[in-house]
This record gives structure tokens, C-alpha cells and sequence, in this order.
């Protein structure tokens, strides 16, 4: 019998899925032949519903799309309008948007750990991880309010301030979140069980990575030094020091590596911002109306490059508002990623790929 | 990406038609040329310039026509666009050179009712199996649900 193959259907509604998508999975015994997904079941129309609102009502729509990574949406919006109005935004502004931009990384990146801990069975880490994720959290909902949703970004600025006392708290607590991201990034190198499970699983070679747009750690892990904030700075990245971190490996331990010496990364970035944050305004005054014009703006969110293209017509509402999340690329290597591997690892490359399934569907 | 170049390139390879170039605040280059060309362009920017990242492609009803931009970025952006009629938009598919044009084409097909020629599988992306209506984003469309 091992030769029959057999079409399995997984999702929408699935125990194993956190998010609604549906698989058509072929295997022949253990093994996946081949694989197709459908998207939609979270489809809500966010970039209709854009050109339905004003540029001021959209922040909050943006900031929708993701539920994980919600700042760096409004922030991608932001900047693009900011650009159309030729906004200079103060520089006291563009330091706290990034700094929420760097806490949402490394809160995405532990809690994706986390996640792909507890499919290994790794309960024991999951428990750490999203511990420490807490830490992280706390500070994102003193700042702003919020724990996922910040509504930190207006046009023009932030809306959202910080006083000295903050500012030397936030520091202590990013020193006792140190040694615990160090200790995530030993486990990924040295925990050989972990290894065992994601070493050679979900290959993805750079080749077809580049073939595919491959963008974030998903390209980064199989070798593609691409970053958008070095690449293409906008904010105030230009002004900050960081290292891109690239994999070869092009499996699903190069993505953990990956993500895990990011959190390193992001948490530099975050003292960088702190000590470095200049004294001033946050925000200035933006226009209701938006000359005509068009601009695509380009961030680089936890899962990578994120796309916006907005075109004004001279109104108080966009003509079109254009939204590529990284997940969208991400899912269309999955496939590949999935061809000939066993079917009890196929939870490991679906979980390698930090799915964010209401973002690929907006 | 050196832009001056590609543009030059581009002009030399299709010297019949007017290329334009506007460029785009945040680092981007928008240059409109043919439907009809965009395949050998895509394929003159990945053999020439090693340009091989198509970051999404956005598409457009202006009332007049569609218009579609392919957005690529190296480190700056190049966005090719091109207009379609309204009538019966079909375009040649990229997935044949880009695989990872496939997601982007199929919602342009399914949101717009753009025919990529020689794309295989044009199944809805995310709108549901059933659906009976028009392209949501046509522009009588969006016309209709501002009314209700």
C-alpha cells in the first residue's frame, strides 16, 4: 500500500491550526508529495474599507491587520502619508515609533519560539518564552496603553510620550530580559534535541527563496542578506547600528537561529533608542487633505518586508491603499518547504513559517 | 540598482514605444510602458540587473482603465506599470520567470477579473468559492456599495 496515495484536507477549522486556512495535503505513507492551501476565511476587506475612511480614521484600520505586529502596520501607513502631506515628523517622534517598532520584533520572534516550542514538545520552553514575552508587553502597555493593540502612530508623530523615570525603568527591565533572550539563542545552538527536530526540515535553498520573494527571516534563514532597514532606511534606522543576521542553512533551525539573534539585535536597538532619544516635540500638525500623489512605503515588520502603496486624489480619502504583509510570500513557499517531509513534521515547518494567516488575508 | 540604466536599457530594447519615468518619493521609479512588453522587461531586469524581487503587485480601476503596478525593490524601488483596457484586461503571467508571482496575480484576477495568459491556476485566493458577483474592486462595483 505504500505506494497509494492519499489527499488529506486540513482546516479551516482544525485543532493543530491557531488561525483559520485550509490544506489539501498528499502523502504517500509518511511522506508529503504535494500540497496546496486556500486562504480567505479571515478575508475583511481592509483595503476596500480604507478607501471608505479618512487618512486619520485609517491609522486605527491599518493597525488591524496584524495581530501581532500591529505597530509596525499604522507605522508603514504613517510614513507613507506623512510623505504625500511632505511632513517632516520631529525626531523625538521617529524614536519612539521605533522603539515600539524593536519591542514588537522581539516579542513576535519570543512568542513565535514559544510556539514552535510546544509543537516540539518542548513545553518547558514555551512556559520561559512567553514568560518572558511578558516582560516585554508590560513595557508596550505602559507606554501606550495597549498590550497588542498600542494606537501609538497619528500622521504626523506618535501620541505617546516618555519621562526620564521611564525611560532609566525600561532600561532595568531590558537588562533582566537579557540573559534570558542569550539563553534562547544558546538553546537554538546548543540544545540538541531541538536540533534533532528542525535541523533538514522545511528546506527552502536560496535559489527558489529568491524565486519565491522570499522576505524576513524566512529569506534571511536561507542565506538572503536582506533587510529593509538597512537596505532602505526610513525613520531614523539610518541613525542606529545593527546586524543583519543571515542563515545558510535554509531549514527550519536557520529561521529559529535567525529569529532567536534578533531578539539580541532589537534589544541593542531599543537601548540605542532609549539613550539616544532627543528632547522636542513628538508629533506635528498634518492636514486632513492630501495632495495628490502616490507612494509605496516599505518597513521591515518581524516576518519582513511590509508593502504599502497609497494614492491620494486630492481628497480626505485614499484612492487605493495597497497592503502586501510578509506572510503573503512566506505561504507561498510552504509548499516547497513541505515536499517529502515526514507527516509528523509538517506542524514544525507550518509553525518555521510564523504564519500570520489575518495578515496574508487583510 | 542603478535606474538611469535600467531606463536606458529599457528604451534600447523597446525603442518603438514611449517609456515614462516619474520618480516616486521614498526611493521609487515608476516607468509606464506596454502591456504587451512587461514580460521581456521583467525578463530584461532579472538577466541584466539581477533584480529578481517583485514585492506585490497592485492593481488599480481608474474608471478609464486598469492599471496594474508590479512593484520590484533592490535595496530602491522600481515599480513597472501598465495600463489594461476595462473591457477584457489580460496581461502575460510572470509566474513563468517569478514563482512567487502567483499569490499577487491570482487576487489582482480575482479582485479586478485580470486574465494572466498562461497562468495555470487562477482560483480565488480569498474570496469565497461561491462568489457570483463581479471583481468587489471594479470600479461600478465600489460605485454601487458607496450608494448603499
Amino acid at each position: 500500500m505504500s505506494n497509494d496515495r492519499i489527499t488529506i484536507p486540513i482546516g479551516p477549522q482544525h485543532p493543530a491550526l491557531k488561525e483559520p486556512l485550509s490544506f489539501m495535503l498528499t502523502v504517500e505513507g509518511e511522506q508529503v508529495v504535494d500540497s496546496a492551501l486556500r486562504l480567505g476565511y479571515v478575508h475583511r476587506g481592509l483595503e476596500r474599507i480604507c478607501q471608505r475612511r479618512s487618512y486619520v480614521q485609517n491609522v486605527h484600520v491599518v493597525e488591524r491587520v496584524c495581530g501581532i505586529c500591529s505597530h509596525v502596520h499604522s507605522s508603514t501607513y504613517c510614513q507613507a502619508v506623512e510623505t504625500l502631506l511632505e511632513l517632516e515628523v520631529p525626531p523625538r517622534g521617529l524614536y519612539l515609533r521605533a522603539l515600539l517598532c524593536e519591542l514588537e520584533r522581539i516579542h513576535s520572534h519570543v512568542l513565535w519560539l514559544g510556539v514552535l516550542a510546544e509543537i516540539l514538545g518542548f513545553t518547558t520552553i514555551f512556559m520561559y518564552t512567553w514568560q518572558d514575552r511578558e516582560i516585554v508587553l508590560d513595557i508596550m502597555e505602559e507606554l501606550s496603553g495597549g498590550r497588542v493593540a498600542h494606537a501609538a502612530n497619528i500622521v504626523g508623530g506618535v501620541s505617546i510620550d516618555v519621562d526620564e523615570d521611564q525611560i532609566e525603568d525600561i532600561q532595568e527591565r531590558l537588562d533582566n530580559l537579557e540573559p534570558q533572550l542569550a539563553r534562547f539563542v544558546d538553546l537554538v545552538h546548543n540544545e540538541r534535541s531541538f536540533q534533532a527536530r528542525t535541523r533538514g526540515v522545511g528546506l527552502l535553498p536560496t535559489g527558489v527563496a529568491r524565486g519565491h520573494c522570499a522576505v524576513g527571516p524566512t529569506a534571511r534563514g536561507s542565506g538572503i542578506d536582506v533587510d529593509v532597514r538597512r537596505d532602505t532606511p526610513y525613520g531614523i534606522y539610518d541613525q542606529l547600528s545593527f546586524s543583519v543576521i543571515t542563515v545558510d542553512d535554509g531549514d527550519v533551525w536557520a529561521r529559529a537561529a535567525v529569529r532567536a539573534e534578533e531578539t539580541m539585535e532589537s534589544l541593542d536597538l531599543c537601548r540605542q533608542l532609549l539613550k539616544g532619544m532627543p528632547k522636542g516635540s513628538i508629533k506635528t500638525r498634518a492636514p486632513r487633505r492630501v495632495a495628490a500623489g502616490e507612494v509605496v512605503s516599505r518597513s521591515e515588520a518581524p516576518r519582513g518586508e511590509v508593502v504599502y502603496y497609497v494614492r491620494s486624489d486630492g481628497s480626505e480619502q485614499p484612492a487605493r491603499v495597497k497592503i502586501r504583509t510578509p506572510t503573503l510570500p512566506a505561504l507561498s513557499t510552504l509548499p516547497i518547504q513541505l515536499q517529502g517531509v515526514n507527516t509528523a513534521d509538517i506542524p514544525v515547518v507550518l509553525a518555521g513559517v510564523d504564519l500570520c494567516i489575518a495578515c496574508a488575508d487583510r | 540598482m542603478n535606474v538611469s540604466q535600467i531606463v536606458e536599457a529599457l528604451q534600447q530594447n523597446f525603442p518603438d514605444e514611449t517609456i515614462e519615468v516619474r520618480d516616486v518619493p521614498m526611493r521609487d521609479t515608476f516607468v509606464e510602458l506596454a502591456a504587451d512588453d512587461l514580460h521581456a522587461a521583467v525578463t530584461l531586469l532579472m538577466e541584466r540587473f539581477d533584480i529578481y524581487h517583485l514585492s506585490t503587485i497592485t492593481g488599480e480601476d481608474t474608471g478609464d482603465a486598469i492599471v496594474l503596478f508590479y512593484h520590484f525593490w533592490d535595496g530602491q524601488g522600481l515599480t513597472l506599470c501598465t495600463l489594461l483596457s476595462r473591457e477584457a484586461p489580460h496581461i502575460p503571467t510572470l509566474t513563468d520567470l517569478i514563482p512567487g508571482a502567483d499569490f499577487y496575480e491570482r487576487e489582482v484576477h480575482e479582485m479586478l477579473g485580470v486574465m494572466f495568459d498562461g497562468h495555470t491556476d487562477l482560483r480565488p485566493l480569498v474570496l469565497p468559492d461561491d462568489w457570483n458577483s463581479p471583481p468587489p474592486l471594479r470600479k461600478e462595483e465600489e460605485e454601487k456599495e458607496d450608494e448603499q
